[in-house]
């Protein structure tokens, strides 16, 4: 049976970020990545940039790392196979085609995967998921003969790909499930904003709706909704939400919940096993709650501090997640935990008439997150405050107040 | 004609002497205020820009490179006092 040191499943920003933070200190154990995809490390951000879609970045660009990188720094890349059992007490994790690889440490870096749509008709061609570089490359060959786009779900996904199928010149329409974009993430005000800046962009949205059938032969002709509407299309865009691919982890009594649950040292329940990436669902020392941060930079970061904990230092997670994005007119940023919850006290700064609108989440005296529209400059000052635990009991004023100036309330 | 923005460096402890963003390829990500929120911020367009009036110099090397190697666009280019491009 092969051995490795090491052993890596996924080969997304969290295994490959281990990968290398393993090397620059071992230089001697070995180390292998095993990725379901054939390719080596691609950006995953920005497979929904229009820039990369409309051709305006040169197609390779989104390749991190060549495959000489893995041979210069003796990773093995086992890519194509994905890990079908793991045997925690004898070390061992078995793959897709039967090879069996012995462990020292072992880092379960499996990311997410695109929430499948079940209703009828889904299976037909033309409807679209975006989560691997093969699905991106589905998308661009696709966009070139569309005509007519439908996108379910509203979210990240569902907002780049409007703005870049509108810039592609498809006619689009949206169909949410809830009340407003991105309920209940957002509050109402915020959703608005943004689908007044998708409607002027040329987006029909339609809400409270969901599609009972999707139509056609072996490629899609259109979409029957549950109020029996028919609209027509040629390709439909699926963001309705993601997964943990963790079903094959079920014999190995491995302790999870909605993702991998882990320590703030990234320690799974089973010895010698981290997690990091999207898929870790981990304790936040800074929220001192359980959270799973789906992003690149924080993925990065994870699959570091696993590799320096799986290396046999003690080191902690701590890190202030964000993410932003920018399309159709309008900017929309979470900074660390934005869900909504009884126990928040929601403090709105700015305004939708002012065109800027931010909303401070606030557990007890501590700020846990918040979602700017058009206030990206302000995401490092309130990153910070939550970042060093700054006290704004006593500011809630200040914080409301969209002339004041956040900076001032950060301490070191 | 590439739209960038270049800051030049003055640390001497520091072999990075140029930092240059790449505006056209910045998509926002912050990935680099993450981990050099001394050095970068966003600007009202959604793009790195380096923080006014010494950002340029609050971190060290390994701090530069690191937030350099976190950009999922490559839109941070480092370059040495020769000129010579250190990353990508």
């Amino acid at each position: 049976m092969e051995s490795y040191d090491y052993l890596i499943i996924g080969g997304g920003a969290a295994g490959t970020a281990a990968a290398e933070t393993i090397r620059q200190t071992d230089q001697s154990g070995s180390v292998a990545i095993v990725s379901d995809e054939i390719h080596p490390l691609y950006s995953r951000v920005m497979l929904s940039k229009p820039n990369f879609f409309l051709g305006k970045i040169p197609f390779d660009t989104v390749f991190m790392k060549g495959e000489q990188w893995y041979a210069e720094n003796r990773v093995a890349f086992l890519g194509g196979k994905s890990a079908t059992a793991l045997d925690g007490a004898k070390k061992v994790v078995t793959l897709s085609d039967g090879t069996e690889l012995q462990y020292g440490k072992l880092l379960l870096a499996l990311g997410v995967s695109a929430r499948q749509w079940t209703v009828a008709g889904a299976g037909r061609y033309g409807v679209h998921y975006l989560r691997t570089l093969d699905q991106a490359k589905g998308i661009i060959d696709h966009i070139k003969t569309a005509k007519k786009a439908i996108i379910i779900g509203g979210g990240f996904i569902g907002f780049e790909m409007a703005d870049m199928l509108r810039l592609a010149g498809l006619e689009v329409t949206m169909i949410l499930r809830e009340r407003y974009f991105w309920e209940p993430l957002l509050d109402e005000p915020s959703g608005r904003m943004v689908e007044a800046a998708l409607v002027k962009g040329g987006v029909a949205i339609i809400r409270e709706m969901e599609v009972a059938e999707v139509l056609g032969g072996d490629a899609v002709s259109g979409v029957r909704l549950k109020d029996g509407r028919e609209l027509s299309c040629d390709m439909i865009m699926c963001g309705i939400g993601v997964y943990s691919p963790i079903d094959w982890l079920e014999h190995s009594g491995i302790q999870h919940a909605h993702g991998i649950i882990a320590d703030e040292y990234l320690a799974t329940s089973i010895p010698d096993v981290w997690t990091a990436g999207d898929v870790a669902e981990y304790r936040d020392i800074l929220l001192d709650e359980m959270l799973e941060s789906g992003n690149w930079v924080n993925a990065r970061e994870q699959g570091r501090v696993a590799a320096l904990n799986m290396m046999g230092q003690r080191t902690k997670f701590s890190f202030v997640s964000f993410y932003t994005t920018v399309g159709m007119g309008i900017t929309i940023t979470f900074v660390d935990d934005v869900r909504p919850g009884p126990d928040r006290i929601v403090i709105p700064r700015g305004s939708p008439e002012l065109g800027s609108y931010v909303r401070m989440l606030i557990v007890g005296k501590e700020l846990v997150g918040a979602t700017l529209i058009n206030r990206t400059n302000e995401m490092s000052s309130i990153s910070k405050l939550i970042d060093h635990n700054v006290d704004v009991s006593e500011k809630h004023k200040e914080l409301g107040d969209p002339n004041f100036d956040l900076k001032s309330l950060i301490t070191n | 004609m590439a739209n960038i923005q270049e800051y030049s460096r003055n640390r001497t402890d520091s072999k990075i002497a140029k930092i240059v963003v790449d505006r056209d390829l910045c998509i926002g990500a912050a990935s680099c205020i993450a981990v050099a929120g001394a050095t970068f911020e966003l600007d009202g367009e959604n793009k790195a820009i380096v923080i006014k009036p010494d950002g340029m110099n609050a971190a060290d090397d390994d701090t530069l490179m690191l937030a350099a190697q976190s950009c999922p666009t490559k839109a941070i280019l480092l370059y040495d006092k020769e000129g010579k491009q250190l990353f990508p």
